[in-house]
């Protein structure tokens, strides 16, 4: 397989490849090195943080004080911190690549948001454990789910007076999309899901007394349906498919969407809705890797992240300024902006965010300076005055270049832009380069790092 | 800064379309460098005019208007709502039937001083119950069944603006509302910082090997484009900005702060039409109660110190404030002492030259209600908009609208 199509495999279902693997799988076929990517992602490590001190705060019935819950509270807030940067840490080093790409595209879609440690972080499990299995089995999950049963409000619909919030999401954002469905089968389907709850494990109770069994109608059927049944007629629609493959295109191929690539993809998900067999034909397509897919897509701001990391790796001494460059990029870990999730493509880059990241990796990995002060331009002086240069500094972080040197030492200094940049250079970025390709190799690759090109997979 | 017979010889050059002049020029490798002087022309021609602002506050999440603006003698209000009605006694009233919730005392001040307007039933035809999507009919003025890509306040850049700073966010992001065609509005919440970014030679000279191409190429051109005009307006943002400091008394919270950095901006006398601020939380499906006491007094509090700021620096005349939230709630509250998502809301106009003062009209009726049991709308907002545009920012509302809608008479 062509090292440029390799590369587009692994930014869309990962962060990028390095240099000594992509040499090593170019010499295999799409096919072998697309099976080896469903393989290495078969099985599931659940991602999970210390949570044995609340275990010990409720180590008997008597310990559900008022304090205790308070105390229970600071260490969730603490807890949630560490289960936001210990993601991010797997997303940087991972053998199940494929999933844990997939379980962050679905934390965009099964969009959950809770302060309590517990439920996120089962819920965050429940998102990886589904990822690549059955929609079916993965909609219904979700709807019980603990975390989102408090975040849609399920837990406050009751018989006497539904809470339609869950419901109308589950149609309009998990499922089949807006204008596919009528308020009427809105409230209907409300009725069903009456009564759904969660015990203080986060186990799934359904309180008998609170759930609705009168008939109802949706979707033109009539009959005493629950949640599962509401979720298997919505599923009938091939527009449930047609929607997620809609969405899963936008994610993992381009902004741009061909409607025939799309009706080849329901023809594959509906009606048994198999993840894994949708992604597989996805990934062995031949539209997957033309050219206008291949580094036309505007990086998510965790993906710019993981990938910076990925060629130098970087520790963070303080985890609240990895919260922080999330924040400001646009896309921070487990705090969604709403049930709707991050819009993603161009709505992640304005004039802030775009200075940002044209400048993050300087920051974090050579003290904020991308090029050498060239002596004609006072302007550039002024920029690099010290006391500048300590307000950009201010993150505490490590940046290991002894990787970087260790994984690009067999590549040379021109090949270096093959390697860190996907999208086409244009000629006259190229005579610049050119100018700039006298200095180190570690140099070049914060020049590289800080270009717009950069921020494209 | 050149002089004024410098810039009166640039603008003799200038006599073809700016936009034009830049393509065609030699210098459009060097466009990074042109808008300085540009400007320095522009503020010579526009200084000591009347400046109108407009200044957009959005409540996000559906603010609950019923317990905001409170019919205080309708039966037919404390029976849907048993536990989350506000008692007559705490309503701070109006006039002999309506009054406000009771975090609202500044807003009664604003009310007494002529210096507020109520647009009661403000929606739209065939009212979508989506946070997102009502919000998208709202940032874009489209229809409830129509789907546009830009905001109305970026086609009204697209339409009249000459730089992206003409609208900005106090945000870390931008809304859709600000983003047009071939302008979008600057999202800031912190000046100095965007400035300081975008000062590096390194940019500099990667613009400088920019072409057209750059431009043209789909998501990669849209970089190049948001770089070129994020250094140029950092630049004068923050020169412009430093110069003043807010006067004190905002609630120490983010919207207290957008307010401060707004006052910070209009005070300074950066050009700057549109300012887009927002406060989110108001989706109060559980619990109201505590949580609208507490988001109505930091929005009352933060805009009294907004408004104080700006009579102190007689800049509130020229200064109009407009809140709106994406929709309504039901008129039933739920089971969960919340209410759920509804239709027709309330509109709060504030400023120094309004036509109408207190009432714009009446309230919202109760006992017609839609097949949701919620508010029918009377005034559709985009009425409000091209009142807006037309009567205060002066362009043509029907361009900006591609539509034409009636004008209302408040301003």
């Amino acid at each position: 397989m062509k090292h440029k199509h390799i590369q587009h495999l692994y930014w869309r279902t990962g962060f990028g490849i390095l240099p000594a693997p992509l040499n090593t799988l170019s010499k295999n076929s799409k096919i072998e090195i697309v099976e080896h990517l469903f393989k290495a992602s078969k099985s599931v490590t659940p991602l999970k943080v210390d949570t044995s001190e609340i275990n010990a705060l409720f180590a008997s019935r008597s310990d559900f004080t008022k304090e205790n819950r308070k105390k229970f509270q600071e260490i969730s807030r603490k807890k949630r911190i560490e289960l936001n940067v210990a993601w991010i840490g797997r997303l940087a080093n991972t053998d199940e690549l494929l999933r844990e790409k997939m379980t962050l595209f679905w934390a965009n879609h099964f969009v959950c948001e809770d302060n309590n440690i517990l439920f996120i972080q089962q819920f965050n499990n429940t998102l990886r454990k589904h990822a690549l299995g059955n929609f079916r089995d993965f909609v219904k999950a979700i709807s019980k789910e603990a975390a989102m049963t408090k975040y849609l409000n399920t837990k406050q619909n009751r018989k006497q007076k539904p809470n339609e919030n869950f419901a109308r999401e589950l149609m309009e954002l998990f499922t089949l999309g807006v204008g596919n469905y009528t308020e009427q089968d809105i409230k209907e389907s409300a009725r069903a899901f009456t009564g759904y709850n969660h015990n203080f494990k986060g186990e799934f109770v359904l309180r008998k007394a609170l759930h609705d069994t009168g008939n109802k109608t949706f979707f033109g059927k009539t009959g005493n349906f629950d949640g599962e049944a509401i979720i298997d007629i919505i599923l009938e629609k091939e527009q449930c498919a047609r929607y997620i493959c809609e969405k899963i295109y936008k994610y993992f191929v381009s902004d741009v969407v061909r409607k025939e690539h799309i009706d080849e993809m329901v023809g594959v998900f509906y009606p048994n809705y198999n993840i894994e067999k949708l992604m597989r034909h996805l990934f062995l397509s031949d539209w997957f890797y033309d050219d206008e897919n291949i580094g036309t897509k505007i990086k998510s701001p965790i993906e710019f992240l993981v990938g910076i990391n990925g060629i130098v790796p970087v520790q963070f001494k303080n985890s609240r300024q990895l919260l922080y460059i999330q924040k400001v990029l646009g896309q921070t870990l487990l705090n969604p902006p709403n049930v709707a999730g991050w819009k993603g493509g161009r709505s992640w880059i304005d004039s802030n965010t775009i200075m940002f990241r044209l400048k993050l990796p300087s920051v974090l990995l050579n003290n904020a300076y991308i090029s050498k002060i060239e002596a004609d331009d006072s302007d550039s002086m002024m920029a690099m005055s010290s006391k500048n240069r300590n307000k950009n500094n201010r993150f505490k972080v490590e940046a290991n270049w002894n990787v970087f040197n260790t994984n690009f030492k067999e590549v040379s200094l021109e090949a270096l832009e093959n390697h860190l940049l996907q999208c086409h250079i244009n000629s006259k970025t190229e005579d610049y380069l050119q100018s700039l390709k006298k200095g180190a190799k570690r140099d070049y690759c914060i020049q590289l790092m800080s270009l717009p090109e950069y921020q494209m997979c | 800064m050149y002089s004024v017979n410098v810039v009166a010889r640039i603008s003799n050059v200038l006599v073809m379309d700016r936009r034009k002049f830049l393509k065609n020029s030699t210098l459009a490798s060097s466009l990074f460098f042109v808008p300085s002087f540009v400007k320095a022309f522009e503020e010579v021609a526009s200084s000591s005019l009347g400046y109108k602002r407009l200044v957009i506050i959005q409540l996000s999440g559906g603010n609950d208007g019923l317990n905001t603006v409170i019919p205080y003698r309708n039966d037919i209000y404390y029976k849907e709502r048993p536990t989350i009605a506000l008692s007559k006694t705490d309503v701070i009233k109006l006039n002999d039937d309506i009054g406000l919730h009771p975090s609202l005392l500044p807003l009664k001040r604003l009310y007494d001083n002529g210096n507020l307007s109520i647009i009661n039933g403000v929606g739209y035809p065939n009212p979508v119950r989506s946070h997102f999507r009502s919000m998208d009919i709202w940032h874009t003025a489209s229809g409830s069944n129509e789907y546009l890509q830009e905001g109305w306040i970026g086609r009204y850049l697209d339409h009249s603006a000459k730089h992206p700073y003409h609208a900005i966010e106090l945000n870390e992001s931008l809304s859709i509302a600000l983003k047009g065609n071939k302008f979008n509005g600057i999202a800031t919440q912190n000046p100095k910082v965007l400035y300081n970014m975008s000062r590096d030679p390194y940019f500099k000279n990667v613009l400088k090997h920019q072409n057209d191409v750059h431009l043209s190429e789909h998501n990669l051109g849209y970089l190049y484009k948001s770089m070129i005009s994020a250094e140029s307006s950092a630049k004068y943002i923050y020169e412009t900005s430093k110069t003043v400091s807010a006067k004190d008394g905002y609630p120490k919270n983010q919207f207290g702060n957008q307010l401060k950095t707004t006052a910070q901006f209009i005070n300074s006398g950066l050009q700057t039409k549109v300012f887009y601020a927002s406060l989110g939380g108001f989706d109060t499906h559980a619990n109201q109660k505590n949580t609208q006491n507490r988001l109505l007094g930091v929005y009352a509090n933060s805009i009294e110190a907004f408004v104080s700021d700006l009579k102190e620096n007689n800049t509130f005349k020229d200064t109009l404030i407009l809140t709106f939230s994406e929709f309504g709630r039901r008129v039933k509250q739920n089971a969960g002492m919340g209410t759920d998502h509804g239709a027709a809301n309330n509109v709060f106009i504030i400023g120094d030259q309004l036509k109408k003062q207190g009432f714009y009209n009446d309230v919202s009726s109760l006992s017609n209600l839609d097949d949701n049991g919620d508010l029918k709308f009377e005034i559709d907002f985009r009425t409000i908009y091209a009142t807006v545009l037309n009567k205060w920012l002066e362009v043509n509302d029907k361009v900006v609208l591609n539509k034409s809608f009636n004008q209302l008479d408040f301003i």
